[in-house]
């Protein structure tokens, strides 16, 4: 930097201000709430209890999006790798499962 | 997150050049979806004509339909089907009984006892093949032989499926895949969308970061710090997720330090990028200024578009309590008409609002500039929150090729810091002031008594239930023992007094 060596009057910059940057914490309870996530859980759950091809595709697709829209891996993995879980479950009885009522649709 | 040196520069036009833009993505993804939706009705199309597990379980429908349907036909059964022809005649007809012709049973020399025996019973009809293959026997060798041979094979089905009618064609096959279709298509549109809104937000953002916090650029000019990082290299934007992105500066006179956050639409999201097209949203970039504590006198203030202002007078606590909406003022130039002032005192308001400022950004004709990219402007010494201190400014965004249209309005920013940095109240407006402050700092130190006050009662309720638990679990002999004591301890107490001295 060009003119930091001899401040004149009117450069603003003090350099012995200078704070560096702390990022502020957020405690889990503030953050924006998912819905997403939420959805994508109900969905997965509709699908493997009432054995819905659709309801388990959306719950993938809602899953999707919020993988897509994680702020902080650490926070927020753990409730999108439960509706993952829920939704491939969904999916699973619905075609490697005994009873294929995906062949008759 | 982004480096400060020139490759920033360079890397924006190339990659605003060689990417799709925002609604050219659009059309990409339904191209893909297209394409994808073909090919998977060409390959579905494909597999559906070479299967041949499906006929196999109609089989056994044709078979048993069959059987109904021939009970009413002249019975024209073969008795015995799977030996070949070359066997002897005599052989066919002592291993499979004596079939019931119509003349007598004892003729060795029929070359086959076809013509017309009668019904068998119904659980030997699954052990021959169907009658309509051979309906024709007596006239016809050759062709039976042939079909003879080509039964022996296990394909059961294969034959029964021969003369009966044509399968369901093969669009339902195709048809009850939609859900399938259309869900993998959709999610790999989204999966390119994801990408390319990715990098359209990254673009935009250094964009900014590239006009205003490089070399030579006004927060290069105002702040020693200026970055995310410690040093001299450090990082310039924080990415905080696919459309938020921070940036820091600090090292300034009057102010601790400065964070913009540009909150940008979702472009990465394409269920998000739907709903804003039927509800619009824009980018945003808002300055936070935290002010030193001698730096900022008693200042409530905010300047917005009219129905923000209202919106805003109502949801900001230090507004609501402090200020109100300011009717303008005739005596002297004043903001653009769709602007309105909130203030705690007009005297503050007019001091705030100079001829400059008016001049270049808020006044009537400037104002037209600047009308979309402007959006609230919050200064205030009684913020909520941690940093009580504040200047708030909100504008949005222009497109990554129009940057330098927000000039004006980010020179604002450290315009503002020093004029609020230096000002002082006069003598009459901070009477005004002080005695609203005084108001409000009894009442939140009342808030915070009651707090306290609150918390200790939880506190003391909660160790009167555990002991009341701890008593409960006691043992009965703890407790005989604790009543014991009791009853020691009224005595004592019942007993007169009785003073003992020493007797000399």
């Amino acid at each position: 930097m060009s003119s930091s060596h001899s401040p004149s009057a009117n450069d603003p910059r003090l350099p012995s201000a200078a704070r560096p940057y702390k990022a502020s914490l957020i405690s889990p309870q503030d953050l924006p709430v998912d819905y997403s996530g939420f959805i994508a859980v109900l969905c997965g759950v509709v699908g493997v209890m009432f054995r819905y091809k659709l309801s388990s595709w959306l719950a993938i697709i809602f899953c999707a999006q919020s993988l897509a829209n994680m702020r902080n891996i650490e926070n927020d993995l753990k409730q999108i790798t439960m509706a993952m879980m829920f939704a491939i479950m969904g999916l699973v009885t619905t075609y490697i499962g005994p009873s294929r009522s995906s062949k008759q649709n | 997150m982004a480096r400060r040196p020139t490759t920033s520069l360079w890397i924006s036009p190339l990659s605003a050049i060689v990417l799709p833009r925002g609604s050219d993505s659009l059309w990409l993804a339904l191209a893909v979806f297209s394409i994808f939706s073909l090919l998977l009705h060409h390959l579905s199309l494909r597999a559906a004509c070479q299967s041949t597990v499906q006929p196999h379980f109609e089989g056994f429908g044709d078979e048993l339909d069959e059987v109904d349907d021939s009970l009413d036909d002249p019975p024209v059964q073969l008795s015995d089907l799977p030996p070949s022809p070359s066997l002897s005649q005599s052989d066919s007809q002592t291993h499979h009984g004596p079939p019931e012709h119509q003349d007598d049973g004892t003729h060795p020399s029929d070359p086959f006892p076809a013509p017309s025996p009668s019904r068998t019973p119904r659980h030997s009809e699954f052990e021959y093949w169907d009658e309509d293959e051979f309906e024709g026997l007596p006239t016809d060798l050759p062709p039976e032989s042939v079909e003879i041979t080509e039964n022996t094979t296990p394909s059961y089905s294969e034959s029964a499926s021969k003369p009966a009618p044509p399968k369901p064609p093969v669009a339902t096959t195709w048809r009850s895949y939609t859900v399938e279709v259309v869900c993998i298509s959709f999610l790999i549109a989204f999966s390119i969308n994801y990408f390319t809104g990715k990098r359209e937000n990254e673009n935009l953002a250094l964009a900014w970061a590239a006009k205003f916090t490089t070399k030579d650029s006004i927060f290069e000019k105002n702040f020693s710090l200026v970055g995310v990082g410690d040093g001299e290299d450090s990082p310039l934007l924080l990415k905080e997720g696919q459309n938020v992105f921070k940036f820091y500066a600090s090292g300034r006179r009057y102010c601790q330090g400065l964070l913009a956050t540009m909150e940008l639409k979702s472009r990465h999201d394409l269920i998000a990028s739907i709903y804003n097209m039927i509800v619009p949203c824009k980018d945003e970039i808002s300055f936070e200024v935290y002010m030193n504590d001698d730096a900022m006198d008693q200042v409530v203030f905010a300047i917005a578009k009219k129905k923000a202002a209202k919106g805003m007078h109502k949801d900001m606590p230090d507004l609501q309590r402090f200020a109100s909406l300011m009717s303008p003022l005739n005596s002297r130039k004043w903001v653009s008409e769709e602007l309105s002032v909130i203030s705690e005192s007009k005297e503050v308001a007019s001091d705030l609002i100079t001829e400059s400022v008016l001049d270049q950004v808020f006044g009537e004709r400037a104002f037209e500039k600047y009308r979309e990219a402007f959006n609230s402007m919050h200064f205030s010494d009684q913020h909520s929150g941690t940093h009580k201190k504040k200047l708030v400014f909100k504008f949005t965004l222009p497109k990554a090729n129009h940057m330098a249209d927000m000039t004006r309005l980010v020179a604002l920013v450290p315009y503002y810091i020093d004029l609020v940095g230096r000002y002082k109240l006069s003598s009459q407006a901070r009477s005004k002031t002080d005695a609203a402050r005084v108001k409000a700092a009894q009442e939140s130190y009342k808030e915070l008594q009651n707090a306290r006050q609150e918390a200790m009662q939880k506190r003391k309720a909660e160790r009167k239930k555990m002991i009341e638990e701890a008593e409960a679990t006691l043992s009965a002999e703890a407790i005989q023992k604790k009543e014991a004591k009791e009853r020691a301890r009224q005595m004592k107490k019942a007993m007169p007094k009785m003073k003992m001295t020493r007797a000399h």
